[in-house]
């Protein structure tokens, strides 16, 4: 089910009435699990059981480890659950992307093998609810959590309707202890998180779906050279589109959760005002980031290391997360472009850290621009299907098709602009604060007046139900 | 007041975070303290919420009073999701139609239901390639009916990847992987769309109103053509008919859709980055290839004992011209017919078909699509041996 959907509409309105009209605190946790997978199954029901096995696996194995007492133990335990979650992301995601490397790779040592094209089909959210779940094994493995005791518990905090498909990835950690006691209703935490809902769907229906996407999609599916202002163009308004569809996706989903008196982490914080990669990943998919950091980075040895392993650690990281991403060599790259990055910025830190003049605005605003520059050029592996549009788009965007077509209308250009200006004006004037206390800091008149204007803009487009770009992840 | 404000701020206000290591304890957890809280900015949302739903309101109810004023009326929108619940009812003999917009506006279905003893079930859609709606139904085991299938050359022949083809792939697609959620979306959008008049995506939508923006192009900018606007109606068995509006004689709106097709139709300059002798090459391998893939399928759907009519629909003006120029009827249409060995129906070929006026040059209004359809009946019944 589509947060931009009218079945989602009908279904949040009956879930949020019935939630709060019951009494019992055990009676709205069971009705959540069944709106939860509910919400899960009305893509594709059987999938509905592939989630709960993930789930009940997790749980014993959590148990298991909480109650072996030897340190080899625990760790026997905790092998068997990252195995199970990672084979079957493996499996669904990675199958025949694996099949297919195989092929090309026996091809090389003259080995003729075609393999069988397996016709799996992709589970909604997979990639997400895997780290959900597999972040509960490795707090309890950490020793940062202990094991809950109530399955049903463990299985809503897994499958909680809202951060359920495309996150934010919620730990078992942040989420279990908000089971404990009852939320009670508060009319301000409410109406907020109908404000955050209306934000999240306005910056995904009116902004990604309508604003950009249309641009982004011709420029990167038009077969032939373009000229530098439309390859650019293009690469723009995907920055600009994916940014809205996930940080809409996420801002609707803490929404959502604070109207049922939950509280979810942000997963964006203003990312395309960052000053240098480390600050871009502090503020783009905070909970992707920070979970391959805490259980990818800093196990490997972090920044405690030497600097060659440090680098090599960084792009291993970035690997990997390029590849969680999606089944393509194009996310790979996009990965490792990323950790180049990172590795490069540490290298410049050595020599300039500390001098006075790297902290003064034109540096800053230099070093945020380039940081944009260099994002939205690791956005091409990101959105090209393959790597001759990669190349293509790259060859226009450095002016190496000079007799290239142009294909975006005027207008389009000035939609992409437009948005784009706005976008990064507000990330810049926002990058040091919270979004709440900007939203404080407005007169009533100007908080009634942007949210009318955006439940206007939402009614006004008329939104076809687009899914969401993390969907497919 | 001041001093809670400042706290506030001081709560919420984020850390630095250029080169900033985080601290122990994000280390461990990822992020703020387990027992964290969202911040509630401190105004009052109820009085926020009560005037902004007021105003949205307000503000619906006018741009809804709006539209009726420039003549809309509720009716369906035509999508992929209603394609696929209809293509749903398709039963092993039904009779259905497929094609582009042609079939979709001038087919009656209750005069083909009269003439041919059975309700007919709508696939044609507006502006898409036939191919893939035949090649869904004939490798449909189950199905052996009969196919009342439109042709307009330039949309049966697209290629591959146009958006013509593209279309007709997206609406067989959506059958095939149409969620319950979809379906259900679907349901409620029909509720809303027969209630609301400005739900009305090509014209009255964020992007029909952007459309419309007077901005020139840039010199030289190989900008995609213009979609007529809103001018059908469309019930719950996919039905079109001409609006009012645009079947009026000398109807400004039809006046502009005519405009609309000359571009649409007229042969689109090959494109720069391919030689213009493999471009063209490639197309002749592409209609061939369309050619070949018809007759397999047609094939298909007789070895079932199905039955299958080709119908060339009226139209006129400047757009028959350009069809007539651009796809000749002998390298079309009789071609067509003669590889697939599939009995065909030319308006112009009987006078009781000939002599209809299409307002905007290429489809039916509502009335002249029912006294069309009757008198095609006939026609049908002959060609399918009924």
């Amino acid at each position: 089910m589509l947060f931009n959907s009218l079945t989602f509409v009908v279904f949040y309105v009956v879930v949020v009435a019935l939630y709060w009209s019951l009494r019992g605190w055990e009676l709205r946790k069971n009705l959540l699990v069944v709106a939860s997978y509910i919400f899960y199954g009305a893509w594709n029901p059987p999938f509905a059981a592939l989630l709960f096995s993930t789930t009940a696996m997790d749980f014993w194995l959590g148990r298991q480890i909480g109650k072996a007492q030897e340190g080899r133990a625990r760790k026997r335990w905790l092998v068997a659950s990252v195995c199970m979650n990672l084979s079957m992301l493996g499996f669904f995601k990675y199958g025949n992307f694996l099949l297919q490397n195989f092929q090309w790779l026996v091809a090389r040592i003259g080995i003729i093998y075609q393999p069988p094209h397996l016709d799996i089909l992709l589970p909604v959210g997979i990639s997400f609810y895997t780290f959900h779940s597999l972040s509960y094994t490795l707090d309890i493995y950490r020793g940062v959590l202990k094991p809950t005791r109530s399955l049903r518990d463990f299985i809503l905090a897994v499958s909680f309707f809202p951060q359920l498909v495309a996150g934010p990835i919620v730990r078992a950690g942040d989420f279990l202890p908000q089971l404990e006691h009852p939320p009670r209703l508060k009319s301000n935490q409410f109406l907020w998180g109908l404000a955050l809902m209306t934000l999240g769907l306005f910056e995904k229906i009116v902004l990604a779906d309508t604003l950009l996407s249309g641009s982004a999609d011709r420029v990167f599916g038009y077969a032939g050279p373009l000229v530098a202002l439309d390859s650019w163009a293009g690469v723009i308004a995907f920055a600009g589109q994916i940014f809205f569809d996930f940080a809409g996706y996420s801002i609707t989903a803490i929404g959502a959760a604070l109207t049922l008196g939950f509280h979810l982490k942000d997963n964006f914080r203003f990312p395309y005002a960052a000053i240098g990669f480390s600050d871009f990943w502090r503020r783009w998919h905070i909970s992707l980031s920070t979970f391959l950091r805490d259980y990818l980075y800093i196990p490997l040895g972090g920044s405690q290391v030497a600097p060659f392993r440090m680098a090599l650690n960084l792009v291993l990281v970035m690997f990997l997360g390029g590849l969680w991403h999606g089944a393509a060599w194009t996310f790979v790259v996009w990965g490792l472009l990323h950790g180049s990055y990172l590795v490069i910025e540490r290298v410049f830190r050595i020599f300039f850290e500390e001098k006075q003049w790297a902290a003064t605005l034109p540096v800053r605003l230099i070093a945020g621009f380039a940081t944009y520059a260099a994002v939205c050029i690791a956005w091409v592996f990101f959105r090209a299907s393959d790597f001759t549009i990669a190349s293509r788009m790259l060859s226009g965007m450095f002016g190496g098709h000079p007799n290239g077509d142009m294909i975006l209308t005027t207008r389009e250009l000035l939609q992409i602009a437009i948005v784009t200006a706005g976008l990064i004006s507000i990330h810049w004037a926002m990058r040091a604060d919270a979004f709440e206390t900007t939203v404080m800091r407005l007169p009533r008149w100007a908080v009634t007046a942007i949210w009318s204007f955006m439940a206007c803009a939402i009614i006004l487009t008329q939104g076809s139900s687009n899914a969401f770009i993390y969907f497919q992840f | 007041m001041h001093s809670f404000i400042s706290n506030f701020k001081q709560r919420l206000r984020l850390p630095r975070m250029f080169f900033r290591k985080p601290s122990r304890e994000e280390q461990i957890h990822g992020g703020p303290p387990l027992e964290f809280e969202r911040p509630i900015p401190p105004l009052q949302w109820r009085g926020i919420t009560a005037t902004t739903v007021i105003v949205t309101f307000v503000a619906t109810v006018a741009w809804e009073l709006y539209a009726r004023a420039l003549g809309y009326a509720p009716t369906l929108n035509d999508n992929d999701d209603l394609w696929a619940i209809t293509r749903r009812k398709v039963q092993p003999e039904s009779i259905v139609i497929i094609g582009d917009s042609r079939g979709w506006f001038d087919v009656d279905l209750d005069e083909f239901e009269k003439g041919l003893g059975k309700r007919p079930i709508q696939l044609a859609a507006p502006g898409s390639t036939t191919f893939p709606v035949l090649d869904d139904l004939a490798k449909d085991e189950n199905f052996h009916g009969t196919i009342v299938c439109s042709v307009v050359p330039q949309l049966f022949f697209a290629p591959p990847g146009s958006p013509p083809m593209e279309r007709a792939e997206k609406n067989v697609k959506r059958f095939h992987n149409q969620t319950p959620a979809q379906r259900v979306s679907e349901y409620l959008g029909m509720w809303l769309e027969d209630h609301v008049a400005y739900l009305k995506p090509d014209d009255l939508s964020l992007q029909g109103l952007l459309n419309e923006l007077p901005i020139p192009n840039r010199p030289g900018a190989q900008v995609p053509p213009t979609f007529p606007p809103y001018f059908q109606t469309e019930d719950r068995e996919r039905r079109a008919r001409m609006w009012e509006k645009c079947a009026e004689p000398g109807s400004e709106l039809a006046k502009r859709i005519q405009q609309i097709w000359i571009p649409l139709f007229s042969l689109p300059p090959p494109p720069s980055y391919i030689p213009q002798d493999v471009f063209m090459a490639k197309m002749k391998e592409g209609i061939e290839k369309r050619f070949a893939d018809t007759v397999a399928a047609v094939e298909k759907i007789r070895a079932r004992g199905g039955k299958i009519v080709f119908v060339r629909f009226p139209h006129s003006g400047g757009l028959k011209e350009i069809e007539d120029k651009i796809t000749p009827r002998e390298q079309t249409w009789e071609p067509l017919l003669q590889m697939t060995h599939v009995p065909g129906i030319y308006y112009s070929d009987f006078s009781e078909l000939s002599g209809f006026n299409c307002p905007e040059w290429s489809h039916l209004s509502a009335g002249d699509s029912v006294e069309f359809s009757k008198r095609l009946v006939p026609h049908l019944r002959d060609a399918l041996k009924m």
